[in-house]
This record gives C-alpha cells, sequence and structure tokens, in this order.
C-alpha cells in the first residue's frame, strides 16, 4: 500500500516546464519519499519521524510569514489537527549534494469541530549531509489563483 | 525621479544592518550578501543581463502563490516599470552549509494595486549553490507578514 501510494507520488511528478539539474532518478525518488514522511508525520502526529529528517538549522517560513524553527514544526507536528494530506504536485531538481523540492499539497483537517481544507505550496531546500538527506529550509505559501 | 527612485533603493539596500547571525564561512556570507544587493539593485534597473547571472536556469521562484521559471521572471522584469515598486530590505541572515547557503530576510514593497499605493512587508527565504561559476540562485519566495510580525 505504502508502495503504491509512492509510486502514485513519483508518477505525479513533473518537471515540464522546470529542467532537471541532473538526472538523477534514485535521489529524485528518495526526496520525493522523504517529503511524504514529512506530510505524514502531521496525520499520524508524529515528532520522531522528522526528528533525523529536519537539519537542526532548519527554519521554514510559514504562510502568514513567519519564521518558525525545527523545535516549532515538531511541537506543531504533536499537535495537529491533520487528518490526510494529498500531494498534489512534486518536483525535484537537484544540483549536486542540494536539492530543491516544490509541490502543492491539499490538507485536510478538523479545527474545533469543523472540517478544513487548505492547499498550500512549499518549497523546500535538501542537502546530503553526513550520508543521508536533509532539509534545511523551506517556504510554505497559500496556492494562488 | 527613475534616478531618485533607484537612489533610494540602492541606499536602503546598502544601509543594512550587520547580520546578528553570521554563518562559520564569512566570505560566502558576505559574497552572499553581496549578490542580494546586486539582484534588488538589477530588478530596479530592470536588468536582465544582470538577473540572469545571478539566477539559476532552473530556478524555482515562488510568487504570490505561484511558481514562476527564471524565463518568466526575466521577462516580468524586462516590462515591469520599476517607479511602480520599491523594495527596501531588512536585515537578513545567511546560513552557509558548504556549497549551499540559505538566506532568511525581510522587505517592505511600496507598489499600486488598483491605481492606489499599498505597502506590504514579507518574509522570504533564498536557497544559493555554488556552482561552477559562483554562487547562483536556485530557489526563491516570500509569504506576505501578516499582523506586522518580527
Amino acid at each position: 500500500m505504502r508502495t503504491s501510494a509512492l509510486l502514485m507520488l513519483l508518477a505525479c511528478a513533473n518537471p515540464v516546464g522546470y529542467p532537471q539539474e541532473t538526472s538523477n532518478s534514485d535521489e529524485a525518488a528518495k526526496l520525493v519519499a522523504m517529503q511524504h514522511v514529512w506530510s505524514q508525520a502531521y496525520v499520524l502526529k508524529d515528532p520522531k519521524a522528522l526528528e533525523r529528517i529536519l537539519d537542526d538549522a532548519f527554519v521554514n517560513v510559514e504562510s502568514d510569514g513567519k519564521l518558525i524553527t525545527k523545535a516549532d514544526v515538531l511541537a506543531e507536528v504533536r499537535t495537529s489537527t491533520v487528518v490526510q494530506v494529498l500531494m498534489e504536485s512534486i518536483v525535484v531538481h537537484l544540483h549536486g549534494d542540494t536539492a530543491i523540492v516544490a509541490g502543492v499539497i491539499l490538507a485536510k483537517g478538523v479545527e474545533h469541530g469543523k472540517p478544513y481544507a487548505q492547499r498550500v505550496r512549499f518549497v523546500d531546500t535538501w542537502l546530503y549531509k553526513n550520508g543521508q538527506w536533509v532539509t534545511i529550509a523551506g517556504l510554505v505559501t497559500p496556492v494562488g489563483e | 525621479m527613475k534616478t531618485t527612485a533607484m537612489m533610494f533603493l540602492m541606499l536602503s539596500v546598502l544601509a543594512l544592518p550587520v547580520s546578528t547571525q553570521e554563518s562559520n564561512d564569512g566570505s560566502a556570507a558576505s559574497a552572499i550578501r553581496a549578490l542580494e544587493h546586486e539582484w534588488v539593485v538589477a530588478q530596479a534597473h530592470n536588468d536582465n543581463r544582470a538577473l540572469d547571472l545571478i539566477l539559476d536556469d532552473s530556478l524555482v521562484y515562488a510568487e504570490y502563490g505561484k511558481l514562476v521559471s527564471k524565463g518568466e521572471y526575466l521577462s516580468r522584469i524586462k516590462w515591469s516599470d520599476p517607479q511602480l515598486t520599491q523594495i527596501v530590505m531588512e536585515p537578513m541572515t545567511v546560513r552557509v552549509f558548504g556549497r549551499t547557503a540559505i538566506v532568511v530576510g525581510a522587505y517592505r514593497k511600496r507598489d499600486l494595486k488598483d491605481g492606489k499605493p499599498r505597502l506590504s512587508r514579507w518574509r522570504f527565504v533564498h536557497t544559493w549553490v555554488y556552482k561552477k561559476n559562483g554562487w547562483a540562485l536556485v530557489a526563491a519566495g516570500a509569504a506576505p507578514l501578516l499582523n506586522n510580525q518580527n
């Protein structure tokens, strides 16, 4: 089931309009999978899954302009109200030991008894460090018209 | 008028305070600060040639929630009127991770919407990668700062 989901995500990776710097599909697949783990951590309220994915120096610019750290993200995950995350699109650009992963997710959840759905665009920077990919920065913005 | 606006913009950029969080690679951080400055100036000058050198060909640029390619960005800059947009940079933080650098900062943007002046403040994050011709901007994006956050 998880493999099928990953294959679906890979099928969604469409680099049209954004030529890849290198065609390292294995690394791109790893990054897509890790991005998937990241989004699922919110559904599972599992901060441990993010411990090794987020670099200690990680920073993220939220859709309201707020700047948050790794600790903030882990706290956010613990109290997450997200029940489902759909990866609508994802594209990976590899630049040696750096990768830019961008896409759109649709997060559905329930907050104060009311269901919500939020579609956001993300742009994350990953770094190959000590034998594994970690994310060092991110940006989330509402999807434009 | 155009020159005055340019001077103001340039002075605003030059007046940037020293970052409170220096990276452990001072020379790389300085080079990137200079490039950030060049970017703003090139944008104000509609200088596509300079921008072409700064921006990586596979640039991922998130603007107003849309992904914009380098070609689309350059095309927009080429035809935009710099007098309609004024950008004042605020302090930025540069973190260097070997051949990768992350820049986080904020800027104030004054432009026109429906003919009326508008002032907004944005937080940005930029990713630079050191390539054979030097540092290149590979990803950039900004989100509007709400409620006058710091």
